[in-house]
C-alpha cells in the first residue's frame, strides 16, 4: 500500500459555563428532568424575543484570547433558517459573517517532543439545539439544551495524522476547562467534536474528497476514527475507487466509521443578519477585563511549579488536578517548601479528599495552616507518620496544627540540649551496646535509640536524635 | 346614558367622584361593539374578563387619565389567557401563556381589554382583505375597506365603540388605515415601544402604536406605552417625556418641509389639494413650508418588499404545528408536519410573502438583495436626517387614494404596496409618523396627512398636529357624533 497525505480539519462544539442560557434567562443545566429548564423564548412562542446573555460575550473574549485569536471588535448575529424539530425557531442564532475570534492557534506538543501549531480558522458564538430521542414511531423533544451558549472552534486543514488530532483535541479541553469556558465533559456532549478528512498523494496536489465523521464520544475515538478513515479512502483509491464528499458517524461497537449519509449539495441556510439582536461593540475596556479574568492556564502553571523546585511528577499530577493546582497557586508566593507542599496535597490530603468525596476548598485548611503545616514537617517537628494520625483534624478543625499536636500528645523534643542530655545519660548506661557500635554492630544504634525514645516517651525528634547520636558514638 | 363620547378629563372626574363605575363604561363598550358587530371590528371579545377586571376597579384610587377605560388590541398583540390569531387560521386556537410588554403596560394603568381586533393575516396586506375572519368594514361607508393591516383597531375606533386601541405598523398598517377611517394613528419611532409580545413580521420594521380618535388622547396613550424594556434589545432607552407637553402651543417659526415626491401625480388630485389647503394655513399660521428633494422615496416599497419579506419569510417558520397552534392531523413524517400545517394554516398572501422571501434570501440572493436593502436602508435613514437638520417636521398625504371598495380585486399584489407607498419610507427609516384626519372627498370619505418627525421627536408631531386639529374643527364621527340624552 502506498502513501498519502492526510488532510484534517476539526470542528469543536463547547457549552459554555454559564448560570442562564444565551438568549433567555433560563437556568443552563444538565440533568434535569425534560423540558423544566425552558420558558416561552426557548420554546419559540409567538411574540417572544432573544435577550443576549453579557457572560457568554465575555466568555467568547476569554476563549479567542486563550486560543490566540484576533478578536472582532464589531460582531452581529445571524440567522441560520432550516427546518429541523431540534430548533424550536426553525433557525438557528449563530454568527456566519462576523465570527467573534478569528486566525489563532493551538500549540501541540508531540510524543517526540517537537511542538506543532494547530491553526484556527474562526470560532464564533451560537446556541445549542435540542434533544430529541426516538421511540418507536414518536420523536420525544428536550428543549432543556436549546439555546445553551456554545462555541464552534474550526481549525484550518492543517493537522496531519489521528494522533496529532488526539493531541490538539486534548489540548484544547485543557485550555477551555482551565480557561473556565467550558467544562469539556464529551460524555455529557458539553464538548462535541466533527472531523474532516481527506487524503491525497502529493502535497501539489488539491484536497482529495472529504469525509466528515460525527457521533465522536471521545478523544481516542477521535483518533481511532481519523485512522480507520484514512485507511478505508487509501483502500479505495487503491483499488482505484473514488467517493462522494459524505457524513460518516463513529461506532464505538464496530469501533469503525460507518456512513449516515452522502451530502447533499447546495444546503441554502439563508443566512441574514438577526434584526433582534443589535450589533455588538466590543471595546478595549470589555476585553480587558474579561482577559483579566483568564485563570493561569496550565503551561504558565508548569513553568511557575518546576521553577519553585517541584518535581516534575508532582507537577504532572497537581496540573491534572485544577483544584489541587489553584490551592497550590495560592502558595506560589509563599516562602515555603513548595516540593513538601505538592507531596502533602498529592499525598495524605488527596487521600482523605478521594476517601470522603471532598474539594480541598471543603476542608479547614487555610493558607496559614497549610504554612504552619509545611514548616512542621519540613524541620521534623512532625512526623509523617504523626501526620497521618491527625490528618483528619487537621483538615475538620480550625486549631492551630501546633493545638492539635499537642491535643494527641504529640510534642516533639526539639530542645537540642535536652537530646544530647538525655543521649549522653543512655550511652553512659548501656557501654555495652556502645562497644558493639564501635565494633562494626550496626544494629546496636537502632538499639539505642530505641532506649533514647523509650526515655522521652517517643517525643524526641527522631532525625535529630539520630544526628547527635551518632555525633556522640564518635 | 353615554359617557365614552365625553372628553377624557371629563369621564375621569366622572370617575373619581363615583358617579360612573369602569363596569359602566365596559358595559357601554360592548353595547357599541353589538351595534356596530357588522363593522367585523373584532375577532375576539374579552368580554367575561372585561367586566370581572372593571369591578374589581371599584375600590381602587382612579390614579391616571387611563384607568378603568376600556381599550381594544390589535390580534398580533399576545395577551396571557385571551385567544390571539393573528388573524391566521393556524394561531386560531392560540392561547398565550403569558402576556407582551404593552399589554402589562396598560394594565398596569388599569385600563381593560375589551377584544382582539381584526386584521391582515400577520398582518400582511393594507385591507384587512387577508384576514382568515373577513375584512373589517369602513364605519364612513361599510362597502369600503377600513385599510390595513390594522383595520380592525381603525374601524372601532372610528366607530366610536371605545376612545383606545393598539395597532402595529411595518409598513404603514397604522396610518393607512388610520387615514381610511378619520382617526389619528401614530407610528413611533422605532425602539420606542418594546416589540415582546408583537408577533413578528419584520422584526427590523415592526412598531406598536396608538390608535385614537383624536391627537390629545393618542399622546396619552403613548406616555402609558413607550420605554426600554429588557426583553427586547432593539427598545431604547429615554428620559420620560410627556408627549402631550406642547399640544395647544403655537406653531409660529416652525420649519416644515414637504417631499416633492408625496406631491406627485402618484396621488390622487382631490388629495393633494387637501394638503395644499393645510400648507397655506399653515404659512398663515406663522409656519414656513419648503418643498424639498428627497432621495431614496421612490426606492423604499422595492426595498421593504426585499427586507420585509426576507424578515418574514424567517420570523414565520416558527409555526410548524410542533409546539403551538394548528398542526395537520395523522401526518406521516415530519416533512407531512411541516408541508401540511402550513399549506391549510396559512393564507395565500402570507404564503406568498414567505415564497418571495425565502427566494430572496436563497444562496448569493441574500447579498444581492437583502444585504443590499438594508445598505441602501441607511443611506435613506442618513437621507431623511440631513432633512431634519434644516426641518422641524416633514408632511405630506398618507395615501394615494382614499378607501376603496372591498370588492376592488386584490389579485396584484404590486398594487397592494402602493397603496403604501407614501408610509413605507417612514418605517424604513425607523422615524415616528402619524396620520391626522385633515378633510373628506367628495364621496365623504376620509383624506389623511402624514406628520413625520426626525427619530423620538413625537412630542414635536403631536404639536403641529393638535394644532391643525384645533383649526380644521373637523366633524369626524361617521355617524355623525349624536349626544347623550
Amino acid at each position: 500500500m502506498s502513501n498519502y497525505i492526510p488532510t484534517i480539519g476539526v470542528e469543536v462544539h463547547v457549552e459554555l459555563k454559564t448560570k442562564t442560557k444565551i438568549f433567555s434567562n433560563s437556568i443552563n443545566g444538565y440533568g434535569e428532568m425534560a423540558n423544566s429548564l425552558t420558558n416561552v423564548i426557548d420554546l419559540a412562542y409567538p411574540g417572544t424575543l432573544p435577550t443576549l446573555n453579557e457572560e457568554v460575550i465575555n466568555l467568547g473574549i476569554k476563549a479567542a484570547t486563550i486560543l490566540n485569536c484576533k478578536i472582532r471588535k464589531v460582531m452581529h448575529f445571524d440567522r441560520k433558517n432550516y427546518f429541523y424539530p431540534d430548533i424550536s425557531k426553525n433557525y438557528q442564532i449563530t454568527q456566519n459573517a462576523t465570527p467573534i475570534g478569528y486566525d489563532g492557534y493551538v500549540e501541540i506538543t508531540k510524543e517526540n517532543g517537537e511542538k506543532k501549531k494547530i491553526y484556527i480558522e474562526e470560532m464564533h458564538i451560537e446556541e445549542d439545539t435540542c434533544k430529541s430521542a426516538h421511540r418507536g414511531t414518536k420523536t420525544l423533544l428536550d428543549f432543556n439544551r436549546a439555546g445553551v451558549p456554545l462555541i464552534e472552534i474550526v481549525t484550518k486543514p492543517c493537522i496531519s495524522s489521528g494522533e496529532e488530532t488526539k493531541l490538539y483535541l486534548e489540548k484544547l479541553r485543557e485550555l477551555l476547562s482551565y480557561g473556565d469556558i467550558s467544562d469539556c465533559k464529551i460524555e455529557e456532549g458539553s464538548m462535541r467534536a466533527d472531523v474532516n478528512v481527506s487524503i491525497r498523494k502529493n502535497e501539489s496536489d488539491p484536497l482529495g474528497t472529504k469525509a466528515e465523521i460525527k457521533n465522536i464520544g471521545s478523544i481516542s475515538n477521535a483518533k481511532l476514527g481519523v485512522e480507520k478513515e484514512i485507511e478505508r479512502q487509501t483502500k479505495l483509491y487503491e483499488n482505484g475507487e473514488t467517493f462522494l464528499p459524505q457524513t460518516r458517524r463513529f461506532d464505538d461497537k464496530l469501533n469503525d466509521t460507518v456512513l449516515m449519509r452522502v451530502k447533499e449539495t447546495g444546503n441554502d441556510y439563508r443566512y441574514f443578519p438577526e434584526p433582534d439582536i443589535p450589533f455588538v461593540v466590543l471595546t478595549d475596556e470589555m476585553i480587558e477585563n474579561a482577559r483579566k479574568t483568564i485563570p493561569m492556564l496550565p503551561d504558565e502553571r508548569r513553568k511557575k511549579y518546576l521553577e519553585l523546585g517541584v518535581s516534575e511528577i508532582n507537577t504532572k499530577k497537581l496540573i491534572q488536578n485544577r483544584s489541587l493546582s489553584d490551592y497550590f497557586n495560592t502558595l506560589l508566593e509563599e516562602k515555603t517548601n513548595h516540593q513538601v507542599a505538592s507531596n502533602l496535597l498529592l499525598g495524605d490530603i488527596s487521600a482523605y479528599l478521594n476517601k470522603n468525596e471532598k474539594d480541598i476548598t471543603e476542608t479547614t485548611l487555610t493558607k496559614e495552616r497549610m504554612l504552619e503545616l509545611i514548616e512542621l514537617l519540613e524541620n521534623n517537628t512532625l512526623t509523617s507518620k504523626n501526620l497521618k494520625e491527625i490528618i483528619n483534624e487537621i483538615l475538620e478543625s480550625t486549631e492551630t496544627i501546633k493545638e492539635i499536636m499537642k491535643k494527641n500528645g504529640i510534642e516533639n523534643i526539639t530542645d537540642d540540649t535536652e537530646i544530647r542530655n538525655i543521649i549522653q545519660k543512655i550511652i553512659k548506661e548501656n557501654p555495652e551496646s556502645v562497644n558493639d557500635y564501635k565494633n562494626g554492630h550496626d544494629r546496636a544504634i537502632k538499639f539505642l535509640m530505641g532506649q533514647v525514645m523509650k526515655e522521652t516517651k517517643g517525643k524526641a525528634n527522631p532525625k535529630m536524635a539520630m544526628d547527635i547520636l551518632t555525633e556522640e558514638l564518635k | 346614558m353615554k359617557y365614552l363620547n365625553k372628553d377624557i378629563k371629563e369621564i375621569n372626574k366622572l370617575l373619581k367622584s363615583k358617579k360612573i363605575k369602569p363596569i359602566d363604561l365596559v358595559e357601554e363598550a360592548f353595547e357599541n361593539i353589538e351595534k356596530n358587530k357588522d363593522l367585523n371590528a373584532y375577532i375576539t371579545l374579552n368580554k367575561e374578563e372585561a367586566i370581572k377586571q372593571a369591578k374589581s376597579l371599584e375600590d381602587k384610587e382612579v390614579d391616571n387619565l387611563l384607568f378603568g377605560l376600556p381599550i381594544a388590541v390589535k390580534d398580533n398583540i399576545v395577551t396571557k389567557d385571551l385567544r390571539t390569531t393573528c388573524a391566521s387560521h393556524i394561531l386560531d386556537n392560540f392561547i398565550p401563556i403569558y402576556n407582551a410588554t404593552v399589554v402589562e403596560k396598560i394594565k398596569a394603568k388599569n385600563m381593560i381589554i375589551i377584544g382582539k381586533t381584526n386584521m391582515d393575516e400577520f398582518a400582511m396586506g393594507s385591507s384587512s382583505r387577508t384576514s382568515y375572519f373577513g375584512a373589517p368594514k369602513n364605519p364612513w361607508n361599510p362597502k369600503k375597506i377600513s385599510g390595513g393591516s390594522s383595520g380592525g383597531s381603525a374601524t372601532t375606533i372610528a366607530a366610536r365603540d371605545v376612545l383606545f386601541a393598539l395597532g402595529s405598523d411595518t409598513g404603514g398598517s397604522i396610518r393607512q388605515p388610520a387615514s381610511y377611517t378619520g382617526i389619528v394613528g401614530m407610528k413611533p419611532t422605532y425602539g420606542r415601544i418594546s416589540r415582546f409580545g408583537l408577533v413578528a413580521f419584520a422584526s427590523s420594521l415592526d412598531q406598536i402604536g396608538p390608535m385614537t380618535k383624536n391627537v390629545y388622547e393618542n399622546a396619552l396613550l403613548l406616555n402609558a406605552l413607550v420605554g426600554k424594556d429588557e426583553k427586547d434589545l432593539t427598545s431604547v432607552r429615554r428620559e420620560e417625556e410627556d408627549f402631550t407637553r406642547f399640544i395647544g402651543k403655537d406653531i409660529k417659526g416652525m420649519k416644515i418641509a414637504v417631499p416633492n415626491y408625496f406631491m406627485s401625480d402618484i396621488v390622487s388630485s382631490e388629495i393633494i389639494d387637501k394638503v395644499k389647503e393645510i400648507i397655506k394655513l399653515l404659512e398663515k399660521k406663522g409656519a414656513t413650508v419648503d418643498y424639498v428633494d428627497v432621495k431614496y422615496l421612490e426606492n423604499a416599497v422595492t426595498l421593504y418588499q426585499i427586507i420585509a419579506m426576507g424578515e418574514a419569510s424567517s420570523n414565520l417558520a416558527r409555526f410548524d404545528g410542533i409546539r403551538y397552534g394548528h398542526s395537520y392531523e395523522n401526518p406521516k413524517n415530519i416533512e407531512d408536519v411541516y408541508l401540511k400545517t402550513r399549506a391549510e394554516g396559512f393564507g395565500e398572501e402570507v404564503k406568498r410573502r414567505i415564497m418571495v422571501g425565502s427566494y430572496l434570501l436563497s444562496g448569493e440572493n441574500a447579498k444581492v438583495y437583502y444585504n443590499k436593502a438594508l445598505s441602501i436602508r441607511d443611506d435613506m435613514r442618513k437621507e431623511f436626517k440631513n432633512v431634519f437638520k434644516k426641518y422641524d417636521l416633514m408632511i405630506g398625504p398618507t395615501t394615494t387614494t382614499t378607501a376603496y371598495n372591498l370588492t376592488d380585486p386584490m389579485d396584484d399584489p404590486r398594487k397592494s404596496f402602493m397603496d403604501d407607498v407614501l408610509v413605507i419610507p417612514v418605517n424604513m427609516a425607523g422615524l415616528p409618523g402619524l396620520n391626522l384626519p385633515i378633510g373628506f372627498d367628495k364621496n365623504n370619505m376620509p383624506i389623511g396627512m402624514q406628520v413625520i418627525g426626525d427619530s423620538f421627536e413625537e412630542a414635536k408631531i403631536y404639536h403641529l398636529a393638535s394644532f391643525l386639529e384645533k383649526e380644521l374643527n373637523l366633524e369626524l364621527n361617521p355617524f355623525g357624533g349624536e349626544e347623550d340624552e
